[in-house]
């Protein structure tokens, strides 16, 4: 259906213009991926600073701590650790897990497995790259001006983000960079959407796309839509720090006249309850994809799963009052919005109820990439049920604000969509960069991941339902969280098994990208789709002939064939009896 | 090094499982909640669990699926792989049931419960002379607390004004009137689990009835800046006998200490029913 060829460009051949300026989506991909691995590493290490001080405030940090604090003896002073868990969010949602999941894979997999020589704009996909980076430095700088970086949370509510609560300048550079890494986004998914839509190769139809490129597709959707929203918010915020407007300012400091804080968290939820969407999009369509790759039987429901996370994709944008039932919003709205959340869970329980089909009666093999799809589907069941409580607006109440929202939207957020990029990661591997990552040292990775992770977003919900609120820099001033010292020692230790066993993984990734000697052959795991046609690592311009599709995604398992394969490629007529 | 060993001392008190060391306790009542003495504690406890044994019950499902296939349908047990695209008539029929199932058993029963109790309990702020009334200013890092005193008229000379003090008399119904000085804070009281934003400009509302006496912990639950954690105040609960000879204390106290020419002293508003 592609709406018309690409030509075939001559491969570059100077560094500049092959590795950093480079125009081809693969090699964008590849530097979204290095960006996002090392903005993981430093959001990771600002975790384990945050999970340090709470479990043994006063505590100088090991190691690091008197390099860091040495005027505080090694601790973790109360400022420094405000601004942690600021950065902490921000760095993981805007600078790891977007350019992984969205902009990795994102480029790395659209044209590719719709069967494109390129994005439909390389010149704008390149200028996506180059402008997350400027952001990151932007962001990055507000960490040496005079009073620190952000300190008044991710979501930075007024009137703690305006010049009352935060007067440094580091709060302007983190909306700034938010608002530069904002564009960023809106180029990537303008572009992802156009390509999707013009590129897909002929023969394609919408429900002959892999589900991953439905999940990346519809991410983009929500993108293009809800960052422009973000971006008006953070630009009156920045006005109103920068200019003097009083959009956001109210009570004894708005002296020339007052405007409304909660229009800002309006504006900030509206954006942000897709985002979350946004994130975890590209993952439930790798998952998808891979359960049925690896179960070798074709997806269940296949399009049933993309039209449900359609419906999820819209209805993700009319439920954002749930974090909001305790500003005293009207009772009406809020009531409306409770009832909306619920209606969430019926395309929810369709693709859960398709993935588990998709294994029913498969033939699996547990290779890394299973092993964290699986992954995927424990943890976001987790994730999903414990937000039936956040959603019902008395239990709300008690549990807003404290630890049990911060140990579900890990499972959600956190744990979900970084085991679907390891998924990923190990699965593209031999087509990204023509080598095999270890599989021994993948499951190791694996088991360890889990439960580290589990321990530690588990034990974040208890102490949340103990009561336990958030962004506490000792909680042990409340005579009522002191029972609480042990378990939350406990979640510590599991977040340092956490964060020791990503030691494995950047090993083990870094050796196959630089080390390994052996290349990976064409199709290591068995599978139909485009991609998988071509050699690895793919050639610069993908394919030399525009391939034709014939047949869906999933077709594996198929009693018929008598290739001598279990799959047949995408290019293939399917086999009938 | 005498790093290193502090280190490996604190692993090991956390690995005994004595760390706090003060008092014995299991896990599990580590793990509950602060004491409830409020008088809708019970309806939030009664939703969540009632969610958690659904939970439990779905989430077995997906447990018995992730696990039972996999030990199932792995490719050493089972070879062939059934092929089929789920797309006949029993397979959608499944799918379409368990989504139902879901939202019938779970979402339609919790979101009636909630929005029962949200409408004839939370929202149903009591009237009339019998109420109790307290105005709350928050601001970085305090809880000013105001108290009509005997005019029972807010604003007025003879107010009582407390700092990160709250007294409330048991068994009466308690309504509070917020609002924030600088920026947005939360007025969390775990013991009644209920909690309500402070917001700059604008009024909220939060009512309770406390059902002991005793001392309890209020607490700030929205990050308010670097001294958050420290937003802390006393929530004292009196019986009615003890409350009253409270009351003409205080009263005594804030009618020598309120000073007329002070603005200061009078941040509090005319009550909005």
């Amino acid at each position: 259906m592609a709406f018309f060829e690409q030509h075939i460009h001559p491969a570059p051949k100077t560094f500049l213009s092959k590795y950093v300026f480079s125009f081809d989506h693969k090699v964008i991909g590849k530097q979204f991926l290095w960006y996002g691995i090392f903005f993981l590493g430093v959001g990771g290490m600002m975790a384990l600073l945050i999970r340090w001080t709470l479990a043994f405030p006063g505590e100088a940090f090991p190691v690091l701590g008197p390099l860091l604090f040495p005027d505080n003896g090694g601790v973790v002073p109360p400022d420094t650790y405000a601004m942690l868990f600021t950065m902490h969010g921000t760095i993981m949602i805007f600078y790891a897990i977007t350019p992984i999941l969205i902009g990795a894979f994102g480029n790395f997999c659209i044209p590719l497995m719709i069967g494109a020589r390129d994005m439909v704009f390389p010149t704008l996909n390149m200028l996506s790259f180059w402008l997350a980076v400027l952001s990151a430095v932007l962001l990055l700088a507000g960490l040496v001006t005079p009073l620190g970086a952000a300190a008044g949370g991710w979501t930075s509510y007024p009137t703690l983000s305006t010049l009352i609560g935060s007067p440094g300048v580091g709060q302007t550079l983190w909306a700034l960079a938010l608002f530069v890494v904002g564009i960023s986004s809106i180029m990537g998914a303008i572009n992802y959407i156009t390509t999707v839509i013009v590129l897909r190769a002929p023969g394609m139809g919408y429900f002959d796309m892999p589900l991953t490129v439905w999940g990346l597709w519809l991410t983009a959707i929500l993108n293009a839509i809800f960052l422009p929203v973000l971006g008006a918010g953070l630009l009156l915020l920045i006005f109103d720090r920068v200019f003097g407007t009083t959009f956001f300012l109210a009570g004894a400091a708005a002296t020339s006249g007052t405007g409304d804080p909660i229009l800002f968290q309006h504006v900030f939820w509206i954006f942000g309850h897709p985002e979350v969407y946004i994130l975890i999009l590209p993952a439930w369509g790798i998952v998808s994809d891979l359960l049925s790759f690896f179960a070798r039987k074709p997806a269940f429901g296949a399009k049933s799963t993309a039209l449900s996370m359609t419906a999820i994709t819209i209805l993700s944008t009319v439920v954002y009052g749930h974090h909001m039932y305790t500003t005293s919003m009207s009772p009406l709205l809020t009531q409306t919005f409770m009832a909306l959340t619920m209606t969430i869970s019926i395309p929810s329980a369709i693709f859960f109820a398709n993935w588990l089909g998709t294994i029913w009666k498969g033939s699996i093999r547990f290779s890394t990439p299973m092993l964290f799809s699986l992954g995927v589907v424990f943890v976001f069941g987790l994730g999903g049920l414990t937000g039936l409580y956040l959603a019902t607006v008395t239990v709300d109440f008690y549990l807003h604000d404290t630890y049990f929202v911060v140990g579900h939207f890990h499972y959600t957020m956190a744990a979900s969509v970084l085991l679907g990029g390891f998924a990923g990661t190990y699965f593209w591997m031999p087509k990204m960069f023509g080598k095999m990552m270890n599989e021994f040292w993948g499951k190791v990775h694996f088991w360890i991941t889990m439960v580290g992770l589990n321990g530690l977003f588990t034990g974040m919900m208890v102490v949340g339902y103990a009561g336990m609120h958030r962004r506490l820099y000792n909680p042990f001033v409340y005579d009522f969280l002191h029972k609480l010292i042990p378990i939350n020692m406990f979640v510590t230790v599991c977040a340092i098994i956490m964060g020791a066993s990503q030691i494995i993984f950047v090993i083990n990734f870094v050796h196959a990208v630089f080390f390994k000697k052996e290349n990976a052959t064409q199709n290591p795991w068995e599978v139909g789709t485009l991609e998988w046609t071509i050699p690895s690592p793919a050639p610069s311009h993908n394919f030399d002939v525009i391939p034709v599709v014939k047949c869906g995604p999933h077709e594996l398992g198929n009693p018929n064939l008598t290739s001598g394969r279990d799959f047949q490629y995408q290019t293939e007529e399917l086999v009938k009896a | 090094m005498k790093r290193t060993l502090k280190f490996v001392a604190l692993m090991l008190t956390l690995s005994t499982g004595l760390a706090s060391a003060s008092e014995k306790m299991s896990l599990w009542q580590r793990m509950q909640p602060p004491e409830d003495i409020g008088t809708y504690g019970h309806l939030i406890h009664y939703l969540f669990n009632f969610t958690t044994y659904l939970n439990i019950f779905f989430f077995g499902l997906v447990c018995i699926g992730i696990f039972g296939f996999s030990f199932l349908y792995s490719a050493k047990r089972h070879k062939k792989p059934l092929y089929t695209h789920g797309k006949n008539k029993k397979e959608i029929l499944t799918v379409v049931g368990i989504a139902l199932a879901v939202f019938i058993i779970i979402d339609m029963q919790i979101t009636r419960i909630s929005a029962h109790d949200y409408q004839t309990v939370f929202m149903n702020f009591p009237k009339g002379k019998d109420v109790y009334k307290v105005e709350v200013m928050a601001q970085q890092w305090m809880w000013n607390v105001r108290l009509p005193g005997k005019d029972d008229v807010f604003n007025t000379l003879d107010d009582i004004v407390t700092n990160n003090d709250f007294h409330v008399p048991v068994n009466k119904k308690v309504v509070f009137q917020i609002i924030s000085k600088d920026v947005i804070h939360a007025l969390y009281i775990p013991n009644i689990r209920m909690k309500v934003d402070a917001t700059p400009g604008k009024i909220t509302r939060m009512w309770a009835e406390f059902t002991k006496p005793g001392i309890y912990e209020i607490a700030c639950a929205e990050i308010c800046g670097t001294h958050h954690y420290k937003m802390r105040a006393r929530l004292v609960v009196h019986d009615a006998e003890d409350f009253v000879k409270w009351q003409e204390s205080a009263q005594a106290i804030a009618l020598t200490v309120n000073n007329p020419e002070e603005p200061d002293n009078f941040w509090g508003w005319q009550w909005k029913e």
